[in-house]
């Protein structure tokens, strides 16, 4: 249904005549395929988001505003989005109104001294992290990767990622934030409030931060964020990223202060005794398991295939007959990357010897086929700037990761092969990319400091083949079977079921409902529920933002 | 027997209902500038269900209720009734260290558990927790953290709530709730053998349930345990001391750790401060302040865990050259300070009696967050505050604490005076009163509204009062959650 | 192939939105982060590749129609092939440029060309330029120029000079100085004149694609009726039609542009500086000539599937990535010009920023297209350097009249000149 001409009218006269469509085409670029990438839901074949009753981009809070209390006017549904990753970022009801916030993407401030910076919805990883490092400071990109933006994963989604153990996840890093409530009201959470300045995102009193976002944030229902500070941290390498090499092998050499090691363990133990050692030990800027989401039994021809750029996926084959390539596929299978990075030489020389100390503690090595100037290099460049996001989908066009283990270091490492052997024994039916079942990947500190990991089981597959996407689905259903009669609890290949259903729209109700009531802690969402109330009185988001309301029992 | 008194009874039994327990004394201004009314009783619970009772009895009977987990004195206001016959729910009692999980580093804690009571059974373990500076000997370890205390080593704290992770919570509607982890319930041993452990601050979930009871002075919920996260205890351990003239002297160097990470306790403090915690009595004090210099940067390094010599010398070597760099030398001892004396003290908890009020033996606070490079016009601003108001300045205590890893710093200023005499008093809250307006209209963020505080921070800023006040009804729908505090 | 045959594409494109932005890697500042021109000034997603993915899919399923708007999205991409880079640095079964030149093809087969273009193309058939100026004047840049004509006589090596060049008196002195510094140097080069035609490479970049290959075939019997064994430009445009276009035509001819023949001949000492430039400068990479500049490798084959839903190509398809394009030998003359001081911008080579110029977008829409020159005139500025070199017209003609606009004292020159000044 298109919008009431007079509304239309409105709305351009708030943004302007170029910076509003409803033509169909180009709102057909503004959904997404749920046959798609970490959609958590799915995935389901040829079925895409809801097309938009209009796509709107403003230029300003004021027109964040104007907007927002338009649609409060006449009760139409909007959500904004900055950089459009993943289905959570469009809209699950028809006739909303689609904000791409792409032209507030200014960089306000950096703030040298105190480290944080202030940025606008547009602003990406990859931008912050390069502006930052003029001036020795560096920024978390969570693990949606250098192209997705900053505010968003900080006030909006996970924030997530590579450099949560130094840097800090998102949900840490943000400070003060300002948000055009679902009502069009402006609220400047923190020290903001107080007219104090960006720094704290707290208080006063009962920090009101807590409506903005919790563990999660509200996935665009609730609301706009147009600017937030976000607490950057110490970049000890030069002002910018001295890369080399012939696309797409590009690779950095850094001064003689920063590591990069892949490392692998004779058993699981051993892995968490080596991320609990870390952690105790306060060492390292950076730990991943990264790349392992290529597969366990794919992951260094992939590598091969990545560093040589006369190289494509259709050498892989050749690679994986290749007797040195498995003999370090074998010799990495519990495998993780870390960097370290020295503020000083001694810190750095400290830095090394405790960690051969913890690899000698833990039975560890160093897999040096991973660690030649040229591979280490690289592998060092990926994980920095997370330009590279986009392998996850290398292979056939889509991933979505399953099980989604979240807790301690014991916790993902005691399941995880129990995990990948089921997705093995699927993988074997053809639908998915057979990589050996554990494709198993994620942070080693899913939290400044450590004491989490994430365990995401990616699973590849090919978005324009139905046996494919429906193949994928019946092992994620399998994986939520398994997750459930484990204990596991619902994997992360069905965390957005309860929000959007396979025709791309809103869960029903009754389905909602039935599985927050399933929750250990339904309360919670009987809370949420009183907040959007609260807060969204005319219910203008979509249901990513999850309620339960007083009759559902 | 009154029938709230019976009540009161049946669910905490009668020993444990006090009839009148009175105000307490006052060691600060709290009850000149607004005045305490007398609870009818003080309660004290034992256990969740009990504190459970208690609240759905009080929205039954909309009585009034008034957490307390920490001993006196309280020093800022926020226990004292603003409403009469309020009920005091005392959680002292509730002392038990449920869990201390060495691997995973986290304790689990009822909200009586004091820093001296925790710090010993977690170095049994090899563990510690980050304290903030001089805790009073009984301050709970859940009170201090909700109130955001800020704690000596900015470089843990990844978050302002640091290390304050999962909470059990019976919100003031009388619904218990697991905020953090949230599905672990952190008290079912099975859990934890499961390597399902309360590790988890935020969430569960799109909110944020434990920033709402965060400095929320007891309105909202009553946290009954709390999972937190510990360090680990270092085998090797050494303080220094950083002399400056002024207080910019020194701002440079503290950044230049910050940036780094290095040390560990880090803060800074003027020479009347660091007199009032290494003495013992007011004229040491004086002598102290006296002999130190005016300015001290005090660092600490520490290694545990893995090659822990090798760190301490290696950071004690680097954080010698950021010293150099900015002029400045690391000292083990300045005239009247030793580090060993200075280090014995941080980490303990405040002797008795309470380190602030040694000198005169009452003193009033003015803290606030700001950014480290404008701690120094905020110490203008107070010492020309005092000199207008004929307070001397000499005896202002100033302690400079960065926070979340450098990115704020709390301000601190401590106001000795003599509780006996009305001129001091009033001389007193004249200062507290003109400079908190004043370093507020410089931007000090009063990020803890106590007293009057609360109505400059949310007069200034009607959205966040008007947010504040909506999360409150939904949370505490009678209002009856320590009433009349913050925007409440 | 028809635009259909890419639904499996439009199905796997991850949506990431990396086609907006140069190689994550290689950025190093707000400013200057991003590549497409198109979704940089007109902001609205179908304005990338991505976006004219879900556009195509979106007009083959009968989901949408024609439209203005329709018509915007499909021409104002300059085909620079930015996107293709960055989509490829993680992706190998995605071939966005190659969708986007489909789709522009199809909106012409349809009647949906913009009316700027069609103008155009009425007067190349009549005058066989794209500059809508007499065919007659094709010559007259040469004039006096003692060259031989291929069009009459027998030659190996010819040097194309192409539409711009051959009328864009402002431009056309860089042609005299190559043909002469070619004769110079020893090499028996020849020319056209009045008889050389269009190479057609601007018109399939508009969607005109049977045009195109009429020139093709034209110009490829010319060749061969002159001996023609070498062809030798200095148009990106031009250099790009032969090497990568034409060869799918059949054409077997070697194809120089001029900064690799005159990097050669400087390598051979058969150019010879003897004069100092002092300048300071800084290099644009010509679309067509560095990550478009690749060689056409053929290919016939089919999609296959391995390990399950990997896929690949049966044989091995060839990749064009930017990674092989002509982005040395213009550096290397630069370095070897004494006095010369190369300063790099932030996105170089197979990230290079495009001139504002390709894809008919010049013609159709000039604001945005001097807004895209201009944006590459600020990004030389902030090197700190003189002058801003090139080596095609088309960017030349674009960076001068932009920096006319914007009042910018930024020089700009064609490589050969700088070259001509040395000698």
């Amino acid at each position: 249904m298109a919008l009431p001409k007079e509304v239309y009218k409105a709305l351009k006269d708030i943004v302007g005549s170029e910076n509003i469509s409803d033509d169909p085409a180009l709102l057909d670029s503004y959904r997404y395929s749920l046959a798609h990438t970490a959609i958590h839901l799915g995935p389901y074949y040829d079925t895409f988001t809801p097309r938009g009753a209009a796509v709107l981009l403003p230029g300003s809070t004021g027109e964040v505003q104007a907007i927002v209390r338009l649609c409060n006017e006449h009760k139409i549904k909007f959500k904004a989005s900055s950089t459009f990753w993943s289905a959570q970022g469009y809209p699950s009801e028809d006739d909303t109104i689609q904000l791409d916030m792409r032209r507030m993407d200014r960089i306000l401030e950096i703030d040298e001294r105190n480290m944080f910076a202030v940025v606008e919805p547009g602003v990406i990883g990859a931008t912050l992290q390069a502006e930052a490092m003029k001036v020795g400071l560096n920024t978390h990109i969570a693990g949606s990767g250098c192209s997705c933006s900053v505010l968003a994963g900080a006030t909006s989604y996970f924030g997530s990622g590579p450099s949560n153990l130094y840097g800090g996840w998102h949900y840490e890093n943000l400070l003060g934030a300002e948000w055009v409530m679902p009502t069009g009201d402006l609220f400047r959470i923190g020290s903001l409030g107080s007219g104090c300045g960006w720094f704290c995102g707290e208080g006063p009193g009962p920090s009101m931060r807590g409506i903005a976002r919790g563990f999660l944030g509200a996935k665009g229902a609730m609301g706009v964020f147009t600017k937030c500070a976000i607490k950057l941290f110490a970049w000890p390498g030069p002002e910018s990223l001295p890369v080399e090499g012939t696309v797409p092998a590009y690779r950095v050499s850094l001064p003689d202060n920063f590591r990069a090691y892949t490392v692998a363990f004779p058993s699981w133990k051993a892995w968490a005794d080596a991320a609990y050692l870390i952690w105790d030990t306060g060492i390292g800027y950076l730990a991943h398991r990264q790349f392992n989401m290529f597969g366990r039994e794919l992951k260094y021809a992939m590598v091969k295939i990545l560093t040589d750029p006369s190289k494509t996926l259709g050498d892989l084959e050749e690679l994986l007959e290749d007797p040195e390539v498995q003999r370090v596929t074998e010799a990495s299978k519990r495998d993780f990357q870390i960097v370290l990075a020295g503020m000083t030489p001694r810190d750095l020389a400290w830095q090394e010897r405790a960690f051969d100390e913890i690899l000698a503690r833990t039975a560890g090595w160093k897999v040096e086929a991973m660690n030649q100037p040229d591979v280490a290099d690289w592998s060092l460049l990926y994980l920095l700037r997370l330009g590279h996001k986009n392998l996850n989908l290398v292979f056939g066009g889509s991933y979505d990761g399953c099980f989604g283990l979240l807790g301690t270091a014991d916790y993902g490492t005691t399941h995880v092969e129990e995990s990948g052997q089921l997705k093995k024994e699927w993988e074997e039916q053809g639908a998915v990319v057979q990589a050996g079942g554990d494709c198993t990947m994620g942070p080693i500190g899913g939290q400044g400091g450590g004491g989490t990991c994430l365990w995401e089981n990616f699973t590849c597959f090919d978005p324009y083949e139905r046996e494919s996407v429906e193949g994928t689905r019946a092992l994620f259903d399998a994986a939520t079977k398994l997750g459930l009669a484990r204990g596991w609890g619902v994997g992360m290949e069905k965390w957005n079921a309860q929000c959007r259903g396979p025709d791309g729209r809103t869960t029903p109700k009754e389905e909602r409902d039935r599985i927050h009531l399933s929750a250990p802690q339904p309360s919670v969402f009987r809370y949420q529920h009183k907040i959007r109330r609260a807060f969204n009185p005319n219910d203008l988001g979509d249901a990513y933002y999850e309620t339960l309301d007083d009759e559902a029992d | 027997m009154n029938a709230k008194k019976a009540r009161l009874a049946e669910i905490v039994g009668p020993d444990h209902v006090i009839d009148d327990p009175g105000i307490g004394e006052s060691f600060t201004l709290d009850r000149t500038v607004r005045p305490a009314k007398r609870p009818s009783f003080k309660v004290r619970p034992k256990t969740v269900e009990q504190v459970r009772e208690i609240v759905l009895w009080a929205n039954e009977t909309l009585t009034p209720l008034v957490p307390v987990s920490s001993g006196a004195p309280h020093l800022r206001g926020d226990t004292l009734p603003s409403v009469p016959e309020a009920v005091i729910v005392d959680l002292a009692g509730m002392k038990r260290i449920l869990k201390i999980d060495r691997r995973n580093r986290l304790a689990l804690l009822e909200p009586g558990v004091t820093y001296s009571q925790l710090q010993p059974e977690l170095q049994k373990e090899g563990l510690r927790v980050i304290m903030p500076l001089l805790p009073r000997a009984n301050k709970s370890v859940i009170a201090s953290l909700l109130e955001r205390e800020p704690p000596m080593s900015p470089r843990y704290q990844w978050n302002l709530l640091e290390p304050l992770r999962s909470l059990e919570i019976v919100w003031g509607n009388g619904d218990r709730f697991y905020s953090g982890s949230g599905t672990f319930r952190g008290e079912r041993e099975e859990d934890w053998q499961q390597g399902l452990v309360p590790v988890q601050g935020p969430g569960p979930g799109q909110l944020d349930f434990y920033k709402f009871v965060s400095a929320a002075q007891g309105s909202m919920g009553i946290v009954t345990w709390a999972s937190v996260k510990c360090e680990v205890h270092p085998e090797f351990r050494k303080l220094f001391l950083v002399p400056g003239e002024r207080l910019a002297d020194l701002i440079d160097f503290t950044y230049r750790l910050l940036r780094f990470r290095f040390g560990d306790e880090l803060f800074l403090v003027n020479d009347a401060c660091l007199a009032y915690i290494l003495a013992q009595d007011e004229d040491k004090a004086v002598s102290l302040r006296n002999s130190l210099p005016p300015w001290t940067a005090v660092v600490g390094i520490t290694g545990g865990q893995v090659l822990p010599r090798e760190k301490v010398q290696a950071r004690q070597q680097d954080i010698q050259e950021l010293a150099q760099q900015s002029g400045l030398t690391l000292a083990s001892a300045l005239r009247g300070c030793h580090e060993g004396e200075l280090q014995a003290l941080l980490l303990n908890a405040s002797a008795e009696p309470y380190w602030k009020l040694r000198y005169k033996g009452g003193a009033q606070e003015i803290f606030f967050l700001s950014t480290l490079d404008r701690a120094a016009g905020y110490v203008a601003t107070m010492q020309a505050a005092a000199g207008e108001q004929q307070y001397p300045i000499s005896d202002i205590g100033i302690y400079v604490q960065p926070v979340h890893q450098g990115v704020g710093c709390h301000c601190e200023f401590i106001l000795p005076f003599d509780r006996g005499s009305q001129a001091e008093s009033v001389r007193t809250e004249a200062l507290f009163r003109d400079a908190s307006h004043r370093l507020f209209g410089q931007k000090a963020f009063f990020s803890r509204p106590y007293g009057i505080w609360a109505d400059m921070v949310y007069g200034a800023d009607e959205r966040t009062k008007m947010v504040t006040q909506k999360v409150k009804d939904i949370f505490d729908p009678n209002h009856l959650l320590n009433p009349g505090k913050l925007c409440f | 192939m028809p635009l259909e045959d890419f639904a499996a594409e439009m199905d796997r494109c991850s949506q990431c939105s990396y086609c907006k932005w140069i190689p994550f890697d290689q950025v190093r500042s707000w400013r200057f982060a991003k590549n497409c021109p198109s979704v940089s000034y007109y902001n609205f997603n179908s304005y990338s590749a991505r976006g004219r993915y879900a556009v195509a899919r979106s007009l083959i399923r009968g989901q949408s129609g024609y439209s203005d708007t329709v018509r915007d999205i499909v021409f104002t991409c300059m085909t620079c092939g930015s996107c293709d880079v960055s989509c490829k640095v993680c992706r190998y079964n995605l071939e966005p440029l190659e969708m986007v030149r489909e789709l522009k093809f199809r909106l012409v087969e349809d009647g949906q060309g913009l009316e700027a273009h069609r103008a155009i193309i009425q007067s190349l058939d009549r005058e066989q330029n794209t500059m809508q100026r007499p065919r007659s004047g094709r010559g007259d840049w040469a004039d006096g120029l003692d060259v031989r004509r291929l069009a009459s006589e027998k030659g190996k090596v010819l040097f194309h000079a192409g539409c711009r060049l051959s009328y864009d008196e402002d431009l056309q002195q860089s042609a005299r100085a190559a043909v002469d510094l070619f004769r110079k140097a020893g090499v028996d080069v020849g020319i056209m004149g009045e008889q050389e035609m269009c190479c057609g490479g601007r018109i399939y970049a508009m969607g005109y694609r049977e045009e195109f290959a009429r020139f093709a075939r034209a110009n490829m019997a010319a060749w061969a009726r002159a001996g023609v064994e070498t062809i030798v430009t200095s148009c990106a445009d031009g250099y790009h039609a032969f090497k990568r276009l034409y060869p799918q035509l059949g054409s077997g001819v070697q194809v120089l542009h001029t900064v690799e023949f005159l990097a050669r001949l400087i390598q051979e000492k058969k150019i010879v500086f003897r004069l100092e430039v002092p300048m300071t400068v800084t290099y644009h990479d010509p679309c067509h000539l560095g990550r478009q500049g690749e060689p056409y490798v053929p290919w016939d084959g089919v999609e296959k599937k391995i390990k399950g839903q990997i896929v690949v190509y049966e044989p091995e398809r060839p990749r064009y990535n930017g990674a092989w394009g002509v982005y040395d030998p213009p550096r290397e003359i630069l370095r070897s010009i004494p006095g010369v001081e190369l300063v790099e911008m932030e996105r170089i080579r197979e990230y290079s920023w495009c001139c504002g110029a390709g894809g008919g977008v010049r013609e159709a829409y000039p604001e945005y297209s001097q807004w895209t020159a201009g944006e590459r005139i600020s990004e030389a500025i902030a090197t700190g350097a003189e002058a801003l070199v090139t080596a095609c017209p088309w960017c030349e003609r674009n960076f001068q009249d932009a920096a006319g606009t914007m009042g910018e004292p930024m020089q700009v020159y064609d490589l050969v000149e700088l070259v001509q000044k040395a000698v």
